[in-house]
């Protein structure tokens, strides 16, 4: 007994049946809403909350909920930390879609070779990728940051360089999945040149997947972001979560609020893009739908 | 005399996202000792759901077994415990699948998985255990039983793990062997062994066979008497003869059109028109109504009954005021 | 395990650090700068002579291809160069730091899995269970939590509120003298809170791992045949559920030890762990480049000793035992999918998302019964 799906019944476009199915799934929305919180704040937060995080602007150490001045409190130096919270999103929210999209474009071109292509292509680039795979991606990324001075995109393409691997991976074993599919042989059999069919017929088809894929690279990238700066590998010039975490992490027996809140913060963040991409996922995937 | 397998007013429902459905009505059949029952129909419509609500495997949820009997040897199966479920599964009432290439579990050797079946219900050592599935190997008709019992079932053909199923399924001699399709994954010159094996397995050790199939001439080769389902319901039942020559039901009938007959060229091949329909699309007159060609009012207003309008029990308005 | 198989298995570890230490070389030729400045460090103004010795040991004034003759010539003595900050050849250094290191990783592994693949499997049992919730959620959680962050805060947990752990280093100095069982169960007392910061997204990502691939497995037929056997509850599940869910779930076991690694590397810092994370910490904060390298090739010995061959090693079981069997099942998309995201799974280095994916197992089996 096949149990009908809702496509035999209703035709709709992939996209919007998906968006429907996105909907109605309560964390990913949860998830879209907290993580839209977190950009606009991010981008407009400092227009209603002025002041430089780096700022030294009262006693150290003032507890949360004291000096109504500074509603978190203010860190070992004396440095407020709401204003700290505000504007340490920036570089993290941009690295991490950066490095997203970097890890997005090599991991794909090279999977998406190696699927199609198959053969030798496949084997040389596959051990390649095996090779990035064991590198201890974070050490990796250290290495190159260190080598090439920190900034915003030296660090974006520091993780960018260590996280494709796993997307290279999927990439492949979707196309060799796909490129088996009949109409990819109609596509062949017309006389489309490989090139179209990489692009045209493979990829779209290829797209669910990958699009949840890069949703959780974000995640992980923020994750990349934070324990860089952390370790005090990010842009020093920049206020950052991963850096007030870090900077304040010898006082924490002295106060907790410093590493609490932008710790909440990070979490918060790869949380809210982790539940959009369980949605993403829910909702590409035609089988969950009977749920 | 009291049948060795006797189901009544069954009904099974399970949840789905368009609520509540209802997989198997008011079925009621009844299988004797050593007598073959064939069960037909197409697929979606309800035998192995049957099948599996003897064995006590329906998957809860989302299915539910919401009412009826069905009593093995005179003992009520139906909200036992499952610790006595368990015993009788293997024992005294035993399953043959439809996929021999999945349902053999890949990480054990055959021979493990039948001695398993066997220790899981008696009282010997594991290498008595094996022995015996060597043997059981052997009278299924595996050649060198002692080798293939330490393959592995991807090393063996479709065929050969159908017999390492039977094998496993009468490894403890049960009262009641459930075959659910179990010749449709193989080759036509396989099945015909298969056949043959059940019904020498069947003369051996005395087992009576539920036979499930969507093929009449598997029903005529095994069947003493016959059942015929469409969309959870029993709509026909009688002896394999009886329904195979004087079919009542128009859907019974279609079924048997679609037998083709050896010299027999002006009988055209025949196909029953439409689908079984989706459960939760079921109104409240008789489901083959729309497939039917001879539909009346009286079709779609009221659900047919099983009953005996003079030949044997039928569940069709049109078969009780002679229309047919 | 066969000899060739270890033969090759050795030849790719052995073709893998020679990659790495290729790159190492790159990288430093690649950093911007007098190379031998770059070797020698921030030490506050290196003097001249001390760069002229740089340049003679690494052969800086000869072509590139016989400085890399000369690097990996070196590295193939055990001679990771030295390092201008500690002042101690770089071999000795990492030789100090391993043994810590290796015992975190490797406990925190087994901790992850034992407990991971426990929750998951009972949690498969009840898909829509609070258990299965419980894995969902802690999943997720686990994925979200900067590891560095659970770190400090189970510290602050446990260095006043319940001082019952010890949150920092890996020996009480008081302790020194002692008898080599107290020392060793002052040690192993250390480790609860570093090896359990380090566990926790492990954990949480094998819980969800295994969950999702018991729920494929038990959806299976063969499982079906077992019920119909006769088999209980315990050993459908252990016996013929779990042997078969574990192929995914130790493929990726395998891949996580670099994962590990990275993770350690935050880990030991924030509880001053004496390991590789640790020195590979304070080489980078003090820009010493002998040590990052020789740590990076000695990470990748690991990586590679321990893991690719791993995974071939799974691959050929998989083709010897499973595997003809497996691709005789009938392979439905989501089936793939959910094998595809088990992959990505068990790449990705901080997190395990996707297991979502799996959860038509259930869906089979329902389709199945009619």
């Amino acid at each position: 007994m096949s149990e009908p799906t809702s496509s035999e019944y209703v035709a709709e476009s992939p996209a919007r049946e998906a968006w429907r199915m996105y909907r109605r799934n309560l964390p990913a929305v949860a998830g879209a809403v907290i993580l839209l919180a977190i950009v606009a704040a991010t981008l407009y937060g400092s227009f209603f909350y002025a002041g430089d995080p780096f700022d030294i602007v009262w006693a150290p150490h003032e507890m949360p909920g004291v000096e109504p001045g500074f509603p978190l409190g203010t860190d070992y130096l004396g440095r407020d930390i709401l204003a700290g919270l505000l504007t340490g999103g920036a570089p993290t929210l941009t690295v991490g879609l950066a490095a997203a999209a970097i890890t997005m474009v090599i991991g794909v071109a090279l999977g998406a070779l190696a699927g199609y292509y198959g053969g030798w292509v496949d084997t040389l680039l596959m051990r390649v990728t095996e090779f990035f795979q064991v590198l201890p991606a974070l050490l990796f990324a250290m290495v190159l940051v260190t080598l090439f001075s920190p900034s915003i995109w030296t660090i974006a393409a520091a993780i960018g360089v260590v996280s494709w691997p796993q997307t290279a991976r999927l990439t492949r074993a979707e196309f060799l999945k796909i490129k088996e599919l009949e109409y990819v042989t109609a596509a062949r059999a017309i006389g489309a040149r490989n090139k179209r069919i990489i692009w045209k017929v493979i990829l779209p088809n290829a797209a669910a997947p990958l699009i949840v894929s890069a949703t959780l690279t974000i995640g992980v990238a923020i994750l990349f972001e934070a324990g860089l700066s952390f370790l005090g590998l990010g842009d020093p010039n920049q206020m950052s979560w991963g850096l007030m975490i870090g900077a304040n992490r010898e006082y924490i027996l002295d106060a907790w609020w410093p590493v609490t809140f932008p710790g909440l913060a990070i979490f918060l963040t790869v949380f809210a893009v982790s539940l959009i991409g369980d949605g993403l996922n829910d909702a590409f995937n035609p089988k969950l739908r009977e749920r | 005399m009291s049948a060795l397998l006797e189901i009544e007013d069954l009904r099974v429902t399970f949840r789905t996202r368009y609520g509540e459905v209802t997989a198997l009505d008011s079925v009621s059949l009844q299988v004797n000792a050593g007598e073959t029952l064939g069960i037909v129909g197409e697929s979606g419509c309800g035998k192995s759901i049957t099948a599996l609500s003897v064995m006590g495997l329906i998957p809860s949820p989302p299915g539910k077994i919401a009412g009826g009997s069905i009593r093995l040897n005179g003992e009520e199966l139906i909200g036992v415990s499952p610790a006595r479920m368990r015993a009788l599964r293997g024992s005294d009432v035993a399953m043959i699948f439809q996929e021999p290439m999945t349902s053999l579990n890949p990480v054990f050797t055959v021979g493990d998985q039948i001695a398993e079946a066997i220790m899981l219900h008696q009282k010997v050592s594991p290498d008595q255990a094996f022995r015996d599935a060597v043997a059981l190997l052997d009278r299924v008709g595996i050649p060198s039983p002692d080798r293939r019992a330490r393959d592995y079932p991807h090393q063996l053909s479709g065929g050969m793990r159908q017999r390492v199923m039977i094998a496993m399924a009468v490894s403890c001699r049960p009262k009641v062997l459930i075959a659910d399709e179990p010749t449709t994954a193989l080759d036509v010159t396989v099945q015909a062994q298969i056949f043959d094996l059940l019904n020498e397995i069947q003369r051996d050790f005395g087992a009576a066979i539920m036979l499930i199939t969507h093929d009449m001439g598997a029903i005529s080769e095994m069947a003493d008497r016959v059942a015929v389902m469409y969309a959870g319901r029993v709509i026909e039942t009688a002896t394999a003869d009886d329904v195979l020559d004087l079919p009542q039901h128009p859907y019974a009938r279609g079924l048997i059109d679609c037998i083709p007959t050896l010299g027999r060229a002006d009988h055209a091949l025949k196909e029953i028109p439409g689908v079984v329909p989706p459960l939760h699309l079921l109104g409240k007159g008789c489901a083959f109504a729309d497939r039917c060609a001879y539909k009346f009012d009286r079709c779609d207003a009221e659900k047919p009954l099983l009953t005996d309008h003079g030949r044997h029990p039928v569940a069709c308005h049109g078969a009780e005021e002679g229309r047919i | 395990m066969s000899f060739s198989f270890l033969i090759r298995r050795l030849a790719y570890g052995l073709v893998l650090m020679l990659g790495v230490v290729v790159l190492n070389f790159l990288l430093i030729r690649l950093a911007p700068g007098d190379p031998a400045v770059v070797i020698a460090g921030e030490m506050g103004g290196a003097t001249e002579e001390m760069l002229q010795s740089i340049r003679a040991e690494y052969g800086l004034d000869q072509p590139v291809l016989t400085q890399l003759w000369i690097y990996i010539s070196n590295v193939a003595q055990g001679d990771l160069g030295q390092s201008y900050f500690f002042n101690q050849p770089v071999a000795s250094l990492i030789g100090q730091r391993l043994g810590p290191t290796i015992l975190l990783v490797l406990v925190a592994q087994l901790l992850s899995i034992l407990l991971g693949v426990f929750l998951g499997v009972i949690a498969a049992r009840k898909p829509n269970g609070p258990l299965s919730a419980f894995v969902s959620v802690f999943s997720t959680l686990g994925y979200a939590v900067p590891v560095f962050w659970t770190g400090i805060m189970l510290i602050i947990l446990f260095a006043s509120t319940f001082p019952i752990f010890p949150v920092e280093g890996m020996a009480s100095v008081r302790l020194r003298d002692a008898a080599w069982y107290v020392r060793g169960l002052d040690v192993i007392h250390h480790l609860v809170l570093p090896a359990f910061t380090l566990a926790i997204i492990y954990l949480a990502q094998y819980a969800r791992l295994s969950r999702a691939s018991m729920m494929e497995v038990l959806g299976s037929d063969y499982i079906r045949t077992a019920r119909a056997k006769g088999a209980g509850e315990r050993s459908v599940l252990f016996r013929h559920a779990l042997r078969n869910a574990a192929l995914p779930i130790l493929t990726v076991a395998g891949l996580q030890f670099g994962n590990l690694i990275s993770g350690s590397l935050l880990v030991e810092t924030v509880y001053n762990w004496p390991g590789m994370g640790r020195l590979a910490f304070d080489s980078i904060l003090r820009r010493d480049y002998p040590t990052i390298m020789g740590g990076a090739v000695l990470c990748l010995c690991h990586g590679g000793g321990g893991q690719y061959p791993h995974r071939s090693e799974l691959s050929a079981g998989r083709s010897a035992a499973a595997g003809p069997g497996m691709s005789g099942i009938r392979t439905t998309g989501p089936r793939r999918r959910g094998a595809a995201a088990a992959g990505q799974e068990g790449a990705n280095p901080l997190c395990a998302p996707g297991g979502g994916a799996f959860t038509p197992g259930i869906f089979q089996a329902r389709k199945r019964a009619g």
